[in-house]
């Protein structure tokens, strides 16, 4: 019963510990793959991008060198002064070794599908050059005539084919910027999906979860809700005990005493009278010890009637049952006057007698501890009783010029006996002292009806 | 031959035995009747009208209070000695005002039973001794603790003779004839008397007596 709850609560933690954790690790790990994705799907794009436009514009250089190349050898070609012509020669040298640094650096971004084709194209590159070879070694006038037919025959076929390999390769290019897009919207899609996947789970966990948690709470409210139930009902059977414990000693002490009255007392004072008679009958000169004997016998007799006597009256004042409250409460304070240094002061309207037995005995039980508590640990001069009753309430306050105490922290057993004889009758109980200001105690007991 | 008849009132057998017992080794004293409760007991007197009833306070049915009560209603003449096992004014109190004229403890009626029947019968109140020092230690030890004056002080001599002839139960015609006074004059005396000492009933003016000391 006691382990349960310790058990259940750290059942509890873990359970929320893992639940909760595990649904945050999840939203941290989608947060996290879905900036690593984007960032990667960034980098991939101006890769491609530019890789492209790397590639794209070697080409472009190569087909403007060919091109620069075939004006080259037809200036060769045209040209009459030999002079000139080698520095024809010269810039045709310089096109063909620029032509040769730009296709080596295109192999170095070579894609895997443009490697043929670029083969063809360097091959091509290489045969348009040696094609040109002997027509670089003519003479002014050979040139002259052979010139206008080898440009038209050989030259600008041969270039055509070279720049068209190299559109060629430009459109290669640029099917590959095209399939790099292409990917990258596949993984763009492709982490998509992810996303949408790992919101789902992080969802069905977190409801799971939610749901878990409110139907645990519920469960531990009703719970508490029972448990709470339960200490109220223990509270009320405690009360009900205490309260059934005061009545039963009430009841016992009335029957103790009632016995101890009757029998006892009654039995002593029959023992007194005969004593008495038989004394009598007893001539003094008769028998002078027999006579000694039986008075000694009396005042043996007349000592165990006064010890009955006060037992009786501490058990269970007849006064209460003879006279009723008000002069009960008198002869206590009479008695507490006669026997300790305390003076006390009952006042009381008479008008008091009609109380069922119940009220009486509570008034007269509080009194009387009340005054036990100021003869003892008081020290009061005076106590003051003052009892009075209308319609709806009796009210007693006994007030005391004690040493008054910290009832918060110092409330004994009287006290609390007090206190549970007034809840049985649904009375009020309070008490008003502090250190130094002497007690008072207030009662208000509602009369029924 | 003038016996006193007596009604013995208890409920304990073996007491009333040992007061009968008592009672009867007095030649003129004849127990009539016992009763065991306090119906019994105003059924009795009202059978055999008898000169003093000796009445327990705690006894089942009706208790002795309310039995002398009803005894001094319809038989005036009839004398209640209470006796009791309480010494306090309240208890003496109570029996003064239903009408007792002797009030007796029962560890002490061995000794004063006799005297106060005697005493009743002659038409004066009686009080066991001991139920006197108590009363009278009361009183002297509440005023000096209140501190006030004691109202006897206050008294004239008229006044303190009338107390004691209204605490041995005088008729008001009897006291005039006494003090030589009209009864109206007495009656005067007697309002004063109990203005000065504040009390409002003769049960109280008989125990103030017994209290101050004025009888026992």
């Amino acid at each position: 019963m006691t382990e349960e709850p310790k058990s259940t609560g750290k059942q509890t933690q873990r359970l929320l510990l893992i639940g909760f954790g595990g649904l945050l690790l999840l939203l941290a790990f989608s947060g996290f793959n879905a900036l690593s994705v984007l960032g990667h799907i960034q980098t991939s794009n101006e890769q491609i991008r530019e890789d492209y436009f790397n590639r794209d514009r070697i080409l472009e250089a190569l087909r403007s060198e060919l091109y620069l190349s075939g004006t080259y050898v037809r200036d060769l070609l045209l040209e009459p002064d030999p002079a000139r012509a080698d520095s024809h020669r010269a810039e045709l040298d310089s096109a063909r070794v620029r032509l040769g640094i730009l296709m080596n650096s295109y192999q170095t971004v070579l894609q895997a599908n443009e490697q043929i084709p670029f083969e063809r194209f360097r091959k091509e590159v290489t045969a348009y050059f040696d094609s040109l070879k002997p027509a670089l070694e003519w003479t002014p006038s050979q040139r002259k005539e052979l010139g206008y037919s080898f440009m038209q025959t050989s030259l600008l076929p041969r270039r055509a084919t070279v720049v068209l390999l190299a559109d060629q390769i430009a459109r290669l290019n640029q099917d590959q910027m095209n399939s790099g897009n292409r990917q990258v919207q596949a993984l763009f899609a492709r982490f998509r999906t992810n996303l949408v996947l790992l919101l789902c789970v992080s969802l069905i966990v977190g409801v799971l979860l939610a749901y878990g948690s409110i139907r645990r709470i519920l469960r531990l409210e009703r719970l508490s809700a029972l448990r709470f139930d339960e200490v109220v009902h223990a509270r009320s059977a405690l009360q009900d005990l205490s309260a059934r414990l005061v009545e039963v000693q009430e009841t016992e002490r009335r029957a103790l005493s009632r016995e101890l009255h009757d029998e006892v007392g009654q039995g002593l004072s029959a023992l007194l009278l005969a004593i008495g008679n038989a004394a009598a009958m007893i001539s003094p000169n008769d028998n002078p010890e027999a006579r000694v004997q039986l008075l000694d016998t009396r005042r043996l007799a007349e000592k165990t009637v006064a010890v009955v006597r006060d037992m009786c009256l501490l058990l269970r004042p007849s006064m209460l049952d003879d006279l009723g409250l008000v002069p009960a409460l008198e002869w206590q304070a009479r008695e507490v006057s006669r026997t300790e240094p305390i003076r006390v002061t009952v006042q009381a309207e008479s008008a008091l007698e009609e109380l069922s037995d119940d009220y009486k005995t509570c008034i007269y039980r509080i009194v009387q501890e009340a005054l036990r508590n100021a003869t003892r640990h008081a020290k009061a001069k005076l106590v003051q009783v003052a009892l009075t009753q209308d319609d709806k309430a009796l009210r007693l306050t006994i007030k005391d010029d004690g040493k008054g105490f910290t009832p918060e922290r110092e409330k004994g057993i009287g006290l609390l006996g007090m206190e549970e004889r007034v809840k049985r009758l649904d009375g009020t109980f309070e008490v008003q002292s502090a250190p130094g200001t002497g007690t008072t105690i207030n009662v208000v007991l509602p009369l029924a009806g | 031959m003038f016996a006193i008849r007596i009604v013995l009132a208890d409920d304990h057998t073996i007491l009333r035995k040992g007061l009968r017992l008592l009672l009867e080794r007095e030649t003129d004293f004849k127990v009539v009747a016992e009763a065991s409760h306090g119906k019994e007991a105003v059924d009795a007197v009202e059978r055999e009208v008898p000169d003093v009833v000796i009445m327990d306070i705690a006894m089942p049915m009706m208790n002795g209070i309310e039995a002398t009560k009803r005894v001094n209603e319809t038989h005036p003449k009839t004398a209640v000695i209470i006796l009791s096992v309480h010494s306090d004014e309240a208890y003496v109190l109570r029996a003064l005002k239903a009408g007792a004229r002797g009030y007796l403890l029962k560890d002490s009626a061995e000794s004063d039973l006799i005297q106060a029947v005697r005493a009743v019968v002659a038409g004066k109140a009686y009080f066991s001794p001991a139920v006197s020092k108590i009363l009278a230690d009361d009183y002297v030890r509440q005023v000096r603790e209140q501190g006030v004056e004691d109202p006897y002080d206050l008294l004239t001599a008229r006044e303190r003779e009338l107390l004691q002839l209204i605490a041995e139960l005088k008729a008001t015609k009897e006291i005039a004839e006494l003090l030589g006074l009209s009864p109206h004059t007495v009656d005067t005396h007697r309002g004063n008397l109990m203005q000065k000492l504040n009390i409002h009933s003769i049960p109280e003016v008989i125990l103030y007596a017994v209290r101050r000391g004025v009888i026992s």
